[in-house]
């Protein structure tokens, strides 16, 4: 029996996310010394508390079997879209956002949880749509069952978090099975939408070279004429498919849609914008635009991640961070202080641990036994990565700054016991790899 | 992909594949995170650590102290400095809103309220760096502040020394004053250790010797958090501030008094020099300014004042300022005629008052004439005809000019004060390419008496009187002696006379001129004005035509002890009174007090008491301001 156990187990993850978790509540600590020595936060306490009921849920979400929740899955996905609901119209203002529910000092961030929630509900539908998981159909089904509780997040505004959603999807339909020509049609009308975005904000702030083919983006008459004609391609070859059924009519149509709707969603999303957002866009191109406001967090962190060298300043001896110039240290900025006291070897050790966390969660995708298991598998993995590629991203200057934590590492109850659950399902999924 | 995925365990190869490339991107992303962070902490470690450093350090100024300036006796300070304050504000740390403390501020200092907003920089909230309200606070705004501190959140001050100028007299032109730098100034010194912050010397000493004067600022650091507040001990001196040196100055404060009241309040002045160092004792010129008010609140006002005030209180006349040397001149012809041996000395000239050159009559000073003279006669009595007839009909210009430059005319002294004009010597050439008319017989009469286009300073006469003195060799005239160690006193670099000019011209030559100079006292035109007998003079008066009527520039250049044995114990006296003023010929009666008081080491009244000069009784200066 206990060799059994050992086998079924995944420890290599565990022992990761424990290590993390420790080292995260050390930092946690080391941002609420001040520069004398005193103590001036109790956060690292209530993380501890954190981690050590998150032991507890860990445990629960491991212990219960994960193929028994699937007929659950979408009451609890509804609850926390009503959650999400009720959020956005009564919960606390946070740093601008919306997104805390509860009374006094006791809360949670129901968009945390709703990861989960949503991943359960994603792999469920596509446990149950073996047969058509490439059609058009399934895809799209998919993508609203994360559009939902995506657009009641986005409207806190919490875009960083809406925006997890996203990869979730997009790898939970990879390993389910999904056409790759969806997934790549979302991925690069998602892709597309984003740099068309961001290239006239770059345009108007930070760049000197004016090139003509930005120009041809910028000139919103320019703009008009290319959307129109792309659309008269698109409308043009849609129906060709339908009268020609030829496969070129397609492909036409594949490509100038994506670019139609890239091109319509990124003039949205300049309209919608807000100004503090294009400005981190725009500190993100450029901090020294603005280097005293908005870019005054990018440069503070990657000051303190260069200055770390190669073994760091030591543990509390950061100055960046016990100075104060680094803002937001035990959520957002978490990681600029361990590259400040830990250096480059600390940081690659923190990397090498997310980094074993990712390849056994694909190991896990591999081995699981069922459709519902791979598929919740993937979408705990695209989290965990999602998470850490922008937050370390963001710490270090090559990612605009969204706000969103790092999984294990960053003070929060919500974020800690959401990545918490998320390994339990990935020891569950592993865990009952086998059929008995 | 042609992928059938869609079955069941049939879809497993496939999952494989799509696995593998999902591990494929996943490691991609952490290669190149990794390598960006190996970038960041690694490469450029370095250059993060300095900002990191940077962001938390606050460069503070230590004040130094500029060096004191002492006269020739060592015993009390012309210049020091006196403990004053400056208001300053750490824009960071004012409250949110600036409106009320900012008229506080200025209520206080009394200033207006537009002056301190003025200073406020924009981004205040993000400003760490002090920034300078207002300087010379009194004492008592200082206690009000520290009083009610919490109504006055980021306002600090400092301690900031300013000068205070103990003689206020004719100091003041070889003392000069202190400013704060200007921009131009900057771009010249700034590899020189200035900045712009730095204060320097304007005029005068303060700005000849600004570099043993300064001293050099200190550097503290302190480690700040993002708000500005110190950390802990963490404050480490840099570079410790260097005291500026003291000057210790050739001047006799009691001679420089002592010229004052001789001179009085007549516009001229008068230089004290021993002609065996070069040393200046006393170098007096009126009118003059009170440097002090320089370092009050309306010292621009004075300072307008001062530059329009048409008697020039900013120039110092004994170097900046050159005359027509008149008869004075004549000890240079005289020395010129023995030397070039061009006329017999003993040969006499019959002055008749006047004589013609072509159609033009010239008038000797003495309008009856002098009778026959020879040289020595010729200078006791300073007749102009002899000098006239031997100047142009043996002597010539060339060798006038020759001996002009022989004795320092035309060319600086070096004197150790900024701004000495080298004054002019006309020849032919000169007249030449300045008017385009010829030089004529008139023109060699005029030079010949010392008239004319000849201009000197009454720096270069005492260096000429120095040089008959001292029989061929003069030095550099200076007013440094000494420079100190500010703490202990100790003597860092002393000056050594460094000799101006080793004549060709004979011995025996300037044996006969000083003969010649204590003539004019014993039985010349300077016998009833020496009236003193605490030392026996020789010297030479001069009286210049500058185009008033009745008024006259005056002169008189004379040295004493004649014929001493002790080179040692020798002065050269120059005064130069100018013709604007009413009562003429007053350089004489000057020097003879200057004499009696050097010689008999007697303050200004008590030689005015010696020499019986009842008219000068109250003729002490009322501005001078000491306290004996």
């Amino acid at each position: 029996m206990k060799a059994r156990f050992n086998l079924n187990f995944d420890f290599y993850i565990l022992l990761s996310v424990v290590i993390l978790i420790v080292t995260g509540v050390f930092f946690v600590f080391s941002s609420c010394v001040a520069s004398d020595g005193s103590v001036v936060s109790n956060e690292y306490v209530k993380q501890i508390i954190w981690a050590v009921l998150g032991v507890g849920v860990l445990i629960a979400s491991i212990v219960i079997n994960y193929k028994k929740i699937q007929d659950y899955s979408i009451y609890l996905y509804l609850v926390f879209l009503l959650l999400l609901f009720i959020t956005l119209i009564a919960g606390n203002k946070v740093n601008g956002a919306r997104s805390w529910l509860g009374i006094m000092d006791i809360g949670i961030q129901p968009s945390e949880f709703a990861k989960i929630a949503t991943i359960l509900m994603l792999s469920s539908f596509f446990a149950q749509h073996p047969k058509d998981i490439r059609s058009l159909r399934t895809f799209i089904s998919g993508f609203l069952i994360i559009l939902l509780p995506m657009l009641l997040i986005l409207a806190q505004p919490d875009m960083g978090t809406a925006l997890v959603y996203i990869p979730i999807f997009l790898i939970s339909a990879f390993v389910s099975g999904s056409s790759l020509r969806h997934i790549l049609y979302l991925f690069l009308t998602g892709s597309i939408m984003i740099v068309l975005t961001v290239v006239p904000v770059w345009q108007d702030f930070a760049s000197d070279n004016t090139r003509k083919i930005i120009s041809v983006i910028v000139n919103e008459k320019i703009y008009a004429y290319i959307l129109i004609a792309f659309i008269t391609v698109t409308t043009i070859s849609l129906m060709g498919y339908y009268i020609a059924r030829k496969g070129y009519y397609y492909w036409i149509m594949y490509g100038s849609s994506i670019i139609s709707i890239s091109l319509v969603g990124s003039f949205l999303a300049g309209k919608v914008l807000k100004t503090y957002q294009i400005m981190r866009l725009i500190v993100f191109l450029d901090p020294y635009v603005d280097p005293k406001g908005a870019g005054w967090n990018i440069i503070q962190s990657i000051t303190a991640v260069g200055s770390g060298g190669v073994w760091g300043k030591g543990f509390l001896n950061g100055t960046q961070s016990h100075y104060r110039y680094l803002p937001q240290q035990t959520t957002d900025f978490i990681f600029s202080i361990m590259a400040e006291e830990l250096g480059f070897a600390g940081s690659i050790l923190i990397f090498s641990l997310f980094l074993v966390i990712l390849v056994r969660g694909i190991i896990i995708i591999g081995s699981a036994n069922d459709r519902f298991g791979s598929s919740i598998a993937a979408g705990v993995v695209a989290m965990f990565f999602f998470h850490f590629i922008v937050n370390i991203g963001m710490a270090m200057g090559i990612m605009p700054i969204t706000g969103i934590p790092l999984l294990f590492l960053s003070y929060g109850g919500s974020s800690l016991w959401t990545a918490m659950i998320g390994t339990g399902l990935l020891v569950n999924v592993y865990y009952r790899r086998y059929r008995y | 992909m042609s992928g059938d995925y869609s079955s069941g365990r049939g879809g497993r190869d496939t999952l494989k594949v799509r696995l593998f490339v999902l591990f494929v991107i996943i490691f991609s992303v952490f290669i190149v995170y990794s390598f960006h962070l190996y970038s960041l902490q690694i490469v450029q470690g370095g250059e993060y650590r300095q900002r990191a450093r940077d962001v938390a350090r606050r460069e503070q100024v230590i004040p130094t102290q500029r060096g004191e300036i002492f006269d020739r006796n060592y015993d009390a300070p012309l210049v020091m400095n006196v403990d004053s304050f400056a208001v300053d504000i750490i824009p960071a740390a004012l409250p949110g809103s600036i409106e009320s403390i900012v008229k506080d501020l200025a209520s206080v200092l009394g200033i207006e309220e537009e002056e301190v907003k003025g200073k406020i920089p924009a981004r205040y909230s993000n400003y760490y760096k002090q920034i300078e309200i207002k300087d010379n606070v009194e004492y008592e705004k200082i206690l009000y502040l520290a009083e009610h501190k919490e109504k006055f959140p980021g306002v600090v001050w400092k301690s900031k020394p300013i000068r205070k100028y103990t003689e206020t007299g004719s100091m003041s032109h070889v003392l000069g004053y202190v400013g704060d730098i200007t921009r131009e100034e900057l771009q010249v010194l700034y590899n020189k250790g200035y900045s712009p912050n730095s204060e320097l010397g304007k005029s005068g000493l303060e700005k000849e010797y600004d570099i043993y004067l300064r001293g050099e600022e200190g550097v503290r650091y302190n480690t700040v958090d993002v708000r500005g507040r110190m950390i802990g001990d963490s404050s480490s001196i840099e570079k410790p501030p260097v005291l500026g040196k003291n000057l210790v100055l050739t001047i006799d404060r009691h001679i420089q008094t002592l010229c004052e009241n001789a001179l009085g309040k007549r516009i001229g002045s008068a230089v004290v020099m021993k002609p065996s160092t070069g040393e200046i004792l006393a170098l007096v010129s009126y009118p003059w300014y009170n440097p002090n008010i320089f370092y009050t609140d309306n010292s621009s006002s004075y300072f307008n004042e001062l530059s329009l005030d048409s008697s020039y209180p900013f120039l110092n006349r004994t170097i900046q300022s050159a005359y027509a040397p008149a008869s004075v001149f004549k000890i240079i012809m005289s020395a010129a005629i023995i030397e070039e041996e061009v006329f017999p000395e003993w040969e006499k000239i019959d002055c008749k008052g006047n004589m013609w050159l072509g159609d033009r009559i010239f008038n000797c000073h003495k309008k009856t004439g002098h009778g026959k003279l020879n040289l020595k006669e010729a200078l006791a009595e300073s007749c102009d005809i002899y000098f006239w007839t031997v100047g142009r009909e043996h002597l010539g210009i060339d060798k006038i000019v020759e001996y002009s430059r022989r004795f320092g005319f035309g060319q600086q002294t070096g004197i150790d004060l900024p701004g000495e004009v080298r004054g002019l010597i006309p020849t032919p050439a000169w007249k030449e390419s300045t008017y385009h008319t010829p030089w004529v017989g008139g023109d060699t009469f005029n030079i010949s008496i010392g008239q004319g286009s000849l201009q000197v300073t009454p720096i270069q006469i005492a260096n000429a009187v120095s040089m008959i003195v001292n029989r061929g060799v003069n030095y550099v005239p200076h007013l440094l002696k000494q420079v100190r160690n500010p703490v202990s006193g100790e003597v860092i670099e002393e000056y050594k006379p460094r000799v101006l000019t080793n004549s060709l011209i004979r011995k025996e030559t300037f044996d006969k001129v000083q003969d010649n100079m204590r003539e004019v006292i014993t039985k010349g035109t300077a016998n009833v004005i020496m009236t003193t007998d605490a030392v026996e003079i020789a010297g030479k008066t001069g009286t210049g035509e500058v185009g008033y009527k009745d008024r006259w520039t005056s002169w008189f250049a004379a040295y004493g002890p004649y014929n001493s044995d002790n080179p040692e114990d020798q002065v050269v006296v120059v005064v130069m009174v100018e013709a604007v003023n009413e009562w003429e010929w007053w350089a004489g009666k000057a020097t003879n007090v200057i004499f009696q008081g050097i010689f008999a080491d007697e303050t200004y009244e008590e030689a005015v008491e010696d020499l019986n000069l009842w008219y000068l009784r109250n003729n002490r200066h009322p501005v001078s301001g000491r306290v004996e």
